[in-house]
């Protein structure tokens, strides 16, 4: 009884957005880096010039001013990198893991963490193919993916469809300034 | 005072009754969703709101990156423990802070109408707002200073905890108390 009692009292007070897994994130980068056998990450700790740099490109400074892209190797092949993205919305937050192969295109979009709210619009999106229009995109490019749904889902579904275009949108922009263009430091 | 729930309108008590009601099936579900993504010690709670730990604490003048290994368990981890940064807190404040003190000025509505002393229901009404102030400065000072906030966190949830169970024991008793003489 006090164990429930202390429970309630504790539970009035913590205030948190509950996130839902979608796709383990192991499970992501088997999807996104097939046959990968070693992995490698990248955190790219940007300066303030290169933050703002990418702000004003697309409206997202990373947490804490940290990219992190891994890398997967079969041997001494690299298989492809892939970055996760969180996007916060107002009915709380949505990550996604964005995969590109090694020539720089888009290989696949895995969409991570939704919330409890979020959920079922954001698999309603997936299950009208939302991702395939994300695949073959090149840093520069412009996600499309909610425009290329709008027809076949309903209002808030195409909200989130917006949302993980604006994730596919950074990690392209990321992709594109920061991965593979700047000094290594182990 | 002319407000007595004692002896207030029948509808008006079961409205009261309906409220704390609520309240408890809302708090008692709060406690499911905080075992499922926060925890219930001070180490859960830091771990869900404290700073992340980096080898930088400062942005360095040029963009630079660290190369290391890392395994799929790694990865896996972060599946594992539900953290709010900085962007989310702001926005849970945003939304919270309101919806609470919405929360404790209807317990502080339930506490002017019941049979106590003026000190007794200044401190409870003043105990109401203060759960919710405790909570978020916890969370914040977690964030922002030191993972031993999270202590703070906690006791602003026994503070609230403590001040519904309070009010409702009181308000319940004082409403449906049998009365010598009449039927209850």
């Amino acid at each position: 009884m006090t164990k429930w009692i202390a429970g309630a009292a504790v539970a009035v007070v913590l205030h948190i957005t509950p996130t839902v897994v979608l796709v383990k994130r192991p499970d992501a980068v088997r999807t996104l880096l097939p046959g990968a056998e070693m992995f490698f990450a990248d955190d790219i700790h940007l300066s303030d010039v290169d933050a703002h740099r990418l702000h004003e490109a697309v409206d997202w400074s990373p947490e804490d001013g940290v990219l992190t892209f891994y890398t997967g190797r079969q041997g001494a092949r690299v298989v492809g990198s892939l970055v996760f993205v969180r996007v916060d919305t107002p009915h709380g937050p949505l990550e996604i893991a964005v995969g590109f192969k090694p020539g720089g295109a888009v290989a696949g979009v895995v969409v991570t963490k939704a919330t409890v709210e979020t959920k079922p619009w954001v698999l309603e999106a997936l299950r009208a193919g939302l991702t395939d229009a994300y695949k073959g995109l090149a840093p520069g490019a412009t996600p499309g993916g909610a425009a290329a749904i709008a027809s076949s889902v309903a209002a808030l579904s195409h909200y989130m469809a917006e949302q993980v275009d604006k994730g596919v949108a950074r990690a392209l922009a990321a992709y594109g300034a920061f991965y593979n263009h700047v000094s290594t430091a182990s | 005072m002319i407000y007595d729930l004692r002896r207030a309108a029948g509808e008006v008590k079961w409205l009261v009754t309906c409220l704390l009601a609520t309240f408890g099936i809302a708090y008692g579900f709060g406690a499911w969703m905080v075992g499922l993504y926060a925890g219930f010690t001070p180490k859960s709670v830091a771990a869900t709101y404290a700073e992340r730990e980096m080898s930088m604490r400062m942005p360095p003048d040029t963009t630079m990156v660290l190369h290391h290994p890392v395994t799929l368990g790694e990865l896996a981890a972060a599946d594992e423990q539900h953290v709010v940064d900085r962007n989310l807190l702001v926005q849970d404040t945003h939304v919270h802070v309101p919806m609470y003190g919405v929360i404790a000025a209807a317990l502080s509505l339930v506490v002017l109408g019941l049979a106590v002393p003026r000190w007794s229901a200044l401190a409870l009404i003043t105990l109401l707002f203060a759960a919710p102030w405790l909570d978020f400065a916890g969370m914040w000072l977690t964030k922002l200073a030191s993972p031993g906030y999270a202590v703070v966190t906690l006791l602003g949830g026994w503070a609230m905890g403590a001040g519904y169970m309070i009010v409702t024991a009181l308000a319940l008793w004082q409403m449906w108390k049998p009365t010598k003489g009449v039927a209850a």
